[in-house]
C-alpha cells in the first residue's frame, strides 16, 4: 500500500467515524434541546402515513386538541404539558422503535397511542422493560392485562356480546341465523370463537352459524354479499355480525348498498365501523344497519356537545366527525391527569398505582372507572346507521358494563383473572391453581 | 505491476471492515461499561436501533450481490429476509416455554386462545437452536434455490423476472396473513423472553446481538467479496453485461446465477434472524412488496456493484428515515421521496459510485495513474 | 291528494271498516285517531310500530303524509303536548293531523320520531297496504312488492280485492304470489289451499322465494312441507346452475376492474417501458378528482348530481394526464432506457404524490356517491346483476375501445408506436420523440386517473387507493404481455374469471395465492406473457 493510499485511508476512515458519531450525536442531542424546562411531555405514537393513518392521524389530532385545552387550564401539578408527535408509519417494527425512542430519549411521561393489536403488541415488551405508560383507546380482542397499559377501548364483552343479545331480543329483530364475517387476524378471530361459543351455549345449532374471514384490505366482496344472501334464504331471520377492518369496509358497504340488501332483510352489526369509516361512504342505501360502540357522535350528553364544538373548532373543520377512540382518548387523557394530581407526580410507578380506582365523566352521560384490570367500565350502545352518516341509539345498556379481558367464554383464559392492586399484582392470576401465570411464579 | 484482478480488499473494503471490527468492540464498551452521562456513553435504544441498521445493511449488501454483480433485480428479497426472520422468531417463541400469559407449557399464547391443541409440523424441531439456525438458512436457500432452478432455466429475465419475485413475495405475505398457517397470522410472533438463555431485553444482549451483527455483516462482506474478484465472479459481471453472449461463450448462464441467487438468500435470511431478536417481533408486513422495493433503492443510494455501498445506502437511508419520522412527522414522506428522486437523476451511481467516481479523476488529474481497479 | 284520499277510502271500504268509520261521527273518528297519533310522541320503539299499523287502517286522510314523513325522517313530536308535527328543513311547521301550517307551535321544543329496523319493516307493510289501489301503477307495483315482502295475514283481504280490481297483468302476477304468500303461511288455510298457493309462489324465481318457501316447509306438516321442500329444492337447484353464470358475471366484473387499473399501466410500462410505481396513485388522483368534482356540482348545482360522474371522466384524464407530462419532462425523460432506475425514482414520487393528497385532504376517506343510474341491482333470469358493475364493464370495454381506436387510428398513435419500436429511426422520420414520450406518458396516466373514476364507485377514495391496485396491475401488464392491449384485455379478464370460481371452494386467500403461483409458473413457460410481442425490438 502507497503513502497515498494510507492517507486516503485514514482520511476517508475519519470522514466515515465522525458521520456515524456525529449522526449518534444528532439522535441524542435532539432530544436535549427540544426538551422545555419543566414540562410534562406526552408521547403521541399514531401513525400518520401508511395504510392506518386513515384511522390514526385523528387521534393524533385529539390528543393536541386535549393537551392545548389542559394548557389553558394551567396545565398540571402548575407544569404545562408539551405533546411528542412521531410518525410509526404503520410500519410494527417502526412502532417498537418509535417508542423506545419516546421513552429513552424524549423522556416522556406517558404515551397516547397504537390502533391495531399488532402494534400494541410490538411496543409492549418495550413499555414493560422501559416502565412506562401507555394508554391503548381503541376496542381489541383482550385476552391481554399487562401492568404499563390502560385499555380504555372495549373488550369484547363490551361490544360485540350485547350486540349479539340485541339482535336475539324481540326488538332487535329475534335473529336466529348468523353469519360472523371478518378480517383474518386476530380481533375478529378471537372475538368469533367468544360469540361462536356464546351462540352455541344460547341454543343456536352450528348448521345456523356460518363464519368467513377475508384478507386485509379485501375490496371484491360480490362473492361474499352472494354468500350472505344465500345463508339467509333459509326462511329463518338472519343477520351479519361484521369484524371486517379497516379498509375493507367501505368496498364492503358499498357492495351491500349496491346489491340491494336492507337492514329490515339481513342486517349487518359492525364493531369496526364509526362515523369517521361512515364519513367516505355514501349512507343512503345502509340506513338501519348497526354497529356497536361505547359512544356515539350522536350521544345528547352535554359534555359530548362541548367536545364536539371543542373538536369543529380546533380542526377549523365543520365537517369533522367524532368516534368511539376519540371519547376513549378523551376518557384516558382525564384519568391520567387525575391520577397525576392524585399521585402528585408523573412518576410511572406512583401513577400507575393511582390510575386504578380513578373515575372521570364520559360523554355517553355517565362515569368511567378505571378497574384494577386496568380496563375501564363502559356503556354498551348500539346504533342504526342513519342517512346522514349518523348513528342513532337504538338500545343501550342501563349501566356501565365491566371489562372481561379474559373471557369466560374461551378454554384457556376461563381461569384467569387481573389485578393490578397490590398485593395480587398480576395480570393474568389463575384461580384454579392460585398462581400467576405469566411471570414465572 | 501484472495482476489478473483487483486486489481481494481494496481501500474502500479495508475501511469498511476496520469501521465494523471497531463498532463491534467499541459499541458494547460505550454501552455497557460508560457511566450514564459520560460524553462516550451510548444509550441501549441507539445499540438496538445500529443494530437493526446493520441487519438492513445486510441484507442490501445480500441484494447487491445478485443485482449489482449480476444483474438479476430481485424485488422480493424481503421474503429471504423474513424467512430466516420467522425461523428465528420460532426458536425465540419455543423458548418462551410456560412463562405465557397462559401459562402453557407446549403452545405458543397465540395458538392457546384460538384453541389449538397440539403443535403443527411446521413448529417442530424449533426449540433446538442448532435447527433453527439451520433452517434461518434453509428456507431461505431452499425457496431462492426452487425459484431460481425454474425462472433461470425457462430465461425470464429483466422485469419479468422482477415483477414475479415480487409475485412470490406477495404470495407469501397473504398466505402467512392467514391465522389457519400457524405462524401468528397479522400479529406475528412477539413476546420474547430470550435467547440461548440471556434475556432479549438485556442491555448486554443488545450488545452482543450487535457485535454479532456487525461481524456477521463483515464477514458477508469478505464472502461476497470473494465471490466478486474470483472468476466465477467475472462469469457473473459478463452476465450482467451481455447474458447471451456469455451463454454463447459456452457458460452455462443459470447455473450462475442459481448459485448466486442462493447464496444471497442465504444472506438475507441470516439478516432476517438477527434483525427478530434486536426489534422484538417479526410480522407477514415483513413481506410486503414496499420493503423489498425499499431494499432496492437502499442499495441504488449507496452505489450498485459496489457492496459497501450497499450496505452504506441502508444505513444512510434508514437513518433518515428514523430522523425524518422524529422531526418532520408529517412530512417525512416528501422529504425521503425526494432523495429517491434526486438520487437517481443526479447521483444515478449512487454515493459511492459517485465518489469513487471522483477520486479517480483527481487520481487522474494528479499524476495520470491509471484509473482505480473498478 | 285528491287520489290518495279516495285510494284510502277505497281501502277503507276493504277492510270493512267503512261502514262504522265512515257513518262515526266526526269527533269520534278525531278522538281515535289522537289516540292514535299520541303514541308517535312517546319515543318508544314498540308505541311507534303499533302506531303506525293502526294509522294504516284508521282511514285519517293525512296518514299517508304521516307515513311518507316518518319514512323520510321528518315527523316530529312535541313531548309536552304529545302532538306530532311534520318539519322538512328551512320549511314552516304543519300539523300532521290537518296538514296546516301549524305556526303556533315551538320548533325548538321538537324532537324527532326515531326509526329503527322494526318500526321501518312495518312502515313498509303500512305503506304497501295504503298503495294498494293507489291510480298509479309504479305506486301498486312497489305497493305489491311491500305487501309481498311483509306476508301480513291481516292485509290478505286488502290484496285480494286489490287483485279484483287490477288490470295490468304483471301486477296482477305480484298480487297474486302476495295472496299465496300469505296463505303458505296462514296455519288456518287448508292444505288444499296451501299446496296451490305453493305452485303461484314458486313461479317467482328468486332468492326470497327459497327463504319463504323454507319457512313454509318449517312450519308445516306431511304434504305441505313435502311440496314445498320439493318447490325449495327446484329453485335451488335451478339457482346452483345460474349460479356458475352468475360466477362468470362476477369474475367479468372484477376483471375489468384490473383492467381500468392496468390499462394505463400497459401504455406507461407496457409500451413506454418506464416501470411505473406511481402509476397507482394516479389512478387515486383521478378518484380525488371525482370527488372534488362531485362537491362542487353538490354546492354550485345539485341538479346535476346524477351526471356528476360524466362531467368527472373528461377532468380527471386531464388533470392525472397533465400530471403525468409533468412527471415525463421532470423526471422521467432522464431516465430513459434505464427501466429499473425508473422504478425508483416513481417509487420516490408515489411517496411524494400519496402524502400531498394526506395533506391536502386528510387521510380519512372521502364519500362519492353513485348516481341513481348505478345504484341498486336487478335480476335478469337467475342473474342477480347491481347496475354499479355493469356499469364498470361496459365503461372499461369503452375506454379499452377508445385506447385501440387512438393507436391504430390516429397520427398521433403511429407516432407513438413508431416511437416506441425504433426511437432512432422514428427521430430521422421527424417525429418529435420528445414530444411523443410526453404525450404517450400523459395518455397513461390519464387513463389511470379514467380509472379512478370508475373505482371512486367501488372502493376507498383514500390516499391509499393506489398501493391496492399496483401490484395487480403489473401481474395483469406482465401476464398478458408487456406491450399488447390485447394481452391486458384478456389477462385482466381471465384472472377476474379465474378468481371468482377459486374463491367458493378455496376462499378469497388461498384463491389469490393461487393465481399469484399460477402466474409465477406461467410465466416460466412463456417468459414474455400471453402475447408476447415478436422481433427485434424485443431485445433492446
Amino acid at each position: 500500500m502507497t503513502g497515498m493510499s494510507m492517507a486516503i485511508t485514514r482520511r476517508n476512515m475519519l470522514r466515515a467515524t465522525s458521520a456515524l458519531v456525529g449522526g449518534a450525536l444528532t439522535l441524542g442531542s435532539f432530544g436535549a434541546l427540544a426538551q422545555g424546562a419543566g414540562t410534562i411531555k406526552v408521547g403521541i405514537l399514531h401513525s400518520l402515513s401508511g395504510t392506518m393513518a386513515i384511522s390514526e392521524t385523528t387521534l393524533k389530532d385529539v390528543m393536541l386538541m386535549l393537551i392545548e385545552e389542559q394548557n389553558k387550564k394551567g396545565g398540571v401539578l402548575g407544569r404545562k404539558l408539551e405533546a411528542v408527535v412521531v410518525d410509526p408509519a404503520s410500519n410494527w417494527p417502526l412502532f417498537a422503535e418509535k417508542a423506545r425512542e419516546l421513552i429513552s430519549k424524549e423522556k416522556v411521561d406517558a404515551v397516547f397511542g397504537c390502533w391495531t393489536s399488532v402494534s400494541r403488541k410490538s411496543v409492549l415488551p418495550v413499555f414493560e422493560e422501559l416502565n412506562s405508560i401507555l394508554f391503548y383507546p381503541v376496542q381489541y380482542e383482550g385476552e391481554e392485562s399487562q401492568r404499563n397499559i390502560f385499555y380504555t377501548g372495549a373488550a369484547p364483552n363490551q361490544q360485540a356480546i350485547p350486540a349479539v343479545d340485541y339482535l336475539m331480543s324481540k326488538e332487535g329483530g329475534s335473529v336466529k341465523r348468523w353469519v360472523l364475517a371478518g378480517t383474518d387476524y386476530v380481533y375478529p378471530r378471537t372475538t368469533n370463537k367468544i360469540l361462536e361459543a356464546y351462540l352455541k351455549a344460547k341454543g343456536v345449532a352450528p348448521a345456523d352459524i356460518m363464519i368467513n374471514y377475508t384478507p386485509f384490505g379485501h375490496s371484491d366482496w360480490q362473492t361474499i354479499v352472494a354468500d350472505i344472501k344465500k345463508f339467509g334464504s333459509a326462511g329463518k331471520k338472519t343477520a351479519v355480525v361484521s369484524t371486517i377492518n379497516g379498509d375493507a369496509n367501505v368496498p364492503f358497504y358499498k357492495e351491500l348498498g349496491n346489491a340491494g340488501l336492507k337492514a329490515t332483510d339481513i342486517p349487518v352489526v359492525a364493531f369496526s365501523v364509526g362515523e369517521e369509516e361512515l364519513a367516505g361512504i355514501d349512507t343512503k342505501p345502509l340506513v338501519g344497519h348497526l354497529a356497536a360502540w361505547n359512544y356515539f357522535q350522536s350521544s345528547d350528553d352535554k359534555a359530548n356537545k362541548d367536545f364536539i364544538a371543542k373538536w369543529k373548532a380546533f380542526t377549523k373543520n365543520p365537517k369533522r366527525v367524532t368516534n368511539d377512540p376519540m371519547e376513549a382518548h378523551v376518557i384516558g387523557f382525564n384519568m391520567w391527569i387525575k391520577a397525576i394530581e392524585k399521585a402528585g407526580t408523573t412518576a410511572p410507578d406512583a401513577v400507575i398505582d393511582a390510575m386504578v380506582g380513578v373515575s372521570v365523566p364520559n360523554l355517553s352521560g355517565g362515569l368511567s372507572t378505571m378497574m384494577p384490570n386496568h380496563h375501564i367500565t363502559k356503556p354498551v350502545l348500539i346504533g342504526e346507521i342513519q342517512a346522514d352518516g349518523q348513528f342513532n341509539t337504538v338500545w343501550q345498556t342501563s349501566g356501565t358494563v365491566v371489562a372481561e379481558e379474559w373471557s369466560p367464554h374461551l378454554e384457556g383464559s376461563r381461569d384467569l383473572i387481573s389485578d393490578w392492586r397490590k398485593p395480587m399484582s398480576c395480570g393474568n392470576f389463575n384461580v384454579k391453581t392460585g398462581k400467576c401465570g405469566g411471570k414465572g411464579a | 505491476m501484472a495482476r489478473a484482478g483487483p486486489p481481494f480488499l481494496d481501500t474502500r473494503g479495508i475501511i469498511f471492515l476496520a469501521i465494523l471490527i471497531a463498532a463491534a468492540v467499541l459499541v458494547p464498551v460505550m454501552a455497557l461499561a460508560m457511566p450514564p452521562g459520560s460524553f462516550f456513553h451510548m444509550p441501549v435504544y441507539l445499540v438496538a436501533l445500529f443494530g437493526k441498521y446493520l441487519c438492513f445493511a445486510l441484507l442490501a449488501l445480500a441484494l447487491d450481490l445478485v443485482w449489482g454483480y449480476c444483474g438479476v433485480l430481485s424485488l422480493g428479497h424481503g421474503a429471504f429476509f423474513a424467512l430466516g426472520g420467522y425461523a428465528m422468531g420460532m426458536y425465540l417463541m419455543r423458548q418462551i416455554g410456560s412463562r405465557g400469559v397462559y401459562g402453557n407449557p407446549d403452545l405458543p399464547d397465540f395458538m392457546v386462545f384460538l384453541n389449538w391443541k397440539e403443535l403443527p409440523w411446521t413448529w417442530w424441531g424449533f426449540s433446538s437452536f442448532p435447527y433453527a439456525m439451520m433452517m434461518v438458512l434453509l428456507l431461505p436457500g431452499v425457496l431462492a434455490f426452487a425459484f431460481g432452478w425454474f425462472a433461470f432455466r425457462s430465461r425470464v429475465t429483466g422485469v419479468y423476472l422482477s415483477i414475479i419475485t415480487q409475485a412470490m413475495t406477495y404470495a407469501l405475505l397473504l398466505a402467512f396473513f392467514r391465522n389457519d398457517m400457524g405462524f401468528g397470522g397479522n400479529n406475528g410472533l412477539t413476546d420474547f423472553k430470550d435467547i440461548l438463555g440471556f434475556s432479549v431485553q438485556a442491555g448486554s444482549t443488545r450488545a452482543a446481538l450487535f457485535s454479532l451483527s456487525a461481524l456477521m455483516l463483515a464477514g458477508s462482506y469478505l464472502i461476497a467479496r470473494a465471490i466478486t474478484v474470483s472468476k466465477f465472479g467475472k462469469v457473473l459481471i459478463a452476465i450482467r453485461d451481455a447474458e447471451s453472449r456469455t451463454r454463447f461463450i459456452g457458460y452455462r448462464v443459470e447455473t450462475y446465477k442459481l448459485a448466486v441467487f442462493v447464496v444471497s438468500a442465504m444472506m438475507a435470511g441470516a439478516a432476517g434472524a438477527l434483525y427478530v431478536p434486536q426489534v422484538g417481533i417479526i410480522n407477514p408486513g415483513e413481506f410486503s412488496t414496499t420493503n423489498s422495493i425499499e431494499a432496492v433503492i437502499w442499495v441504488a443510494v449507496g452505489g450498485r456493484g459496489t457492496l459497501v455501498g450497499a450496505a452504506l445506502g441502508a444505513v444512510v437511508v434508514n437513518f433518515a428515515k428514523t430522523w425524518f419520522t422524529g422531526v418532520l412527522p408529517e412530512f417525512w414522506l416528501f422529504a425521503l421521496g425526494l432523495i429517491f428522486i434526486l438520487v437517481t437523476l443526479f447521483l444515478p451511481k449512487g454515493i459511492v459510485g459517485t465518489m469513487s467516481q471522483w477520486t479517480s479523476r483527481e487520481r487522474r488529474r494528479a499524476g495520470g495513474a491509471p484509473a482505480a481497479a473498478e | 291528494m285528491k287520489s290518495a284520499v279516495r285510494g284510502l277510502r277505497g281501502l277503507a271500504l276493504i277492510l270493512g271498516m267503512a261502514a262504522a268509520l265512515l257513518a262515526a261521527p266526526g269527533s269520534a273518528l278525531a278522538d281515535a285517531a289522537d289516540d292514535i297519533l299520541a303514541r308517535f310522541a312517546t319515543d318508544r320503539f314498540a308505541d311507534t310500530e303499533k302506531a303506525i299499523a293502526d294509522l294504516a287502517g284508521s282511514g285519517l286522510p293525512s296518514a299517508s303524509a304521516i307515513l311518507e314523513a316518518l319514512a323520510a325522517n321528518k315527523l316530529l313530536f312535541d313531548p309536552q303536548e304529545r302532538k306530532i308535527y311534520i318539519g322538512a328543513e328551512g320549511a314552516p311547521l304543519i300539523d300532521a293531523k290537518t296538514g296546516a301550517k301549524a305556526d303556533a307551535a315551538d320548533a325548538a321544543a321538537m324532537k324527532r320520531v326515531r326509526t329503527n329496523n322494526a318500526v321501518r319493516t312495518a312502515l313498509q307493510a303500512a305503506q304497501g297496504a295504503l298503495g294498494l289501489t293507489s291510480p298509479d301503477p309504479v305506486k301498486r307495483r312497489s305497493a305489491a312488492e311491500a305487501v309481498y315482502k311483509a306476508r301480513d295475514p291481516a292485509q290478505r283481504a286488502g290484496v285480494e280485492a286489490a287483485l279484483a280490481a287490477e288490470k295490468d297483468p304483471q301486477i296482477r302476477d305480484i298480487f297474486s304470489q302476495a295472496r299465496a304468500a300469505m296463505i303458505a303461511l296462514d296455519a288456518q288455510a287448508p292444505d288444499a289451499q296451501k299446496l296451490e298457493a305453493i305452485d303461484v309462489i314458486r313461479a317467482r324465481a328468486s332468492r326470497d322465494t327459497i327463504s319463504l318457501l323454507s319457512a313454509v316447509a318449517n312450519a308445516n306438516k306431511d304434504r305441505v312441507k313435502a311440496a314445498a321442500e320439493e318447490a325449495s329444492a327446484a329453485l335451488q337447484a335451478r339457482q346452483a346452475l345460474w349460479s356458475h353464470v352468475q360466477n362468470i358475471w362476477y369474475g367479468l366484473s372484477l376483471g375489468s376492474v384490473l383492467l381500468l387499473a392496468a390499462i394505463g399501466l400497459a401504455i406507461t410500462f407496457g409500451v413506454m417501458g418506464v416501470i411505473n410505481m406511481a402509476h397507482g396513485e394516479m389512478v387515486m388522483i383521478g378518484a380525488y378528482t371525482t370527488f372534488v368534482t362531485q362537491e362542487w356540482i353538490r354546492t354550485h348545482n345539485p341538479a346535476l348530481l346524477d351526471y356528476s360522474l360524466l362531467f368527472a371522466v373528461p377532468l380527471a384524464f386531464l388533470v392525472t394526464g397533465a400530471v403525468g407530462v409533468a412527471v415525463e419532462r421532470s423526471i422521467i425523460r432522464f431516465l430513459y432506457g434505464r427501466p429499473l432506475e425508473t422504478l425508483l425514482a416513481t417509487f420516490g414520487l408515489s411517496l411524494i404524490l400519496q402524502q400531498a393528497v394526506r395533506t391536502i385532504f386528510g387521510a380519512n376517506n372521502r364519500e362519492v356517491s353513485a348516481p341513481a343510474f348505478m345504484s341498486g341491482s336487478f335480476e335478469w333470469g337467475g342473474l342477480a346483476i347491481t347496475s354499479g358493475r355493469m356499469w364498470i364493464i361496459v365503461f372499461a370495454l369503452l375506454v379499452f375501445t377508445a385506447l385501440q381506436l387512438l393507436l391504430r387510428a390516429t397520427p398521433f398513435g403511429l407516432r407513438m408506436r413508431a416511437v416506441t419500436q425504433n426511437r432512432r429511426m422514428a427521430s430521422a422520420m421527424g417525429i418529435d420523440t420528445n414530444r411523443v414520450d410526453a404525450l404517450a406518458f400523459g395518455l397513461g396516466s390519464g387513463i389511470a386517473g379514467v380509472a379512478g373514476v370508475a373505482l371512486s364507485q367501488i372502493d376507498n377514495v383514500s390516499p391509499n387507493l393506489g398501493q391496492s391496485y399496483i401490484i395487480d396491475s403489473f401481474m395483469v401488464v406482465v401476464f398478458g404481455g408487456v406491450g399488447n392491449l390485447w394481452g391486458t384485455l384478456v389477462a385482466g379478464l381471465t384472472l377476474g374469471v379465474a378468481n371468482k370460481f377459486l374463491e367458493p371452494f378455496a376462499g378469497a386467500v388461498l384463491g389469490k395465492i393461487a393465481l399469484l403461483v399460477f402466474i409465477i409458473l406461467f410465466i416460466q413457460k412463456r417468459p414474455r406473457g400471453l402475447f408476447a410481442l415478436k422481433g427485434r425490438s424485443v431485445e433492446a
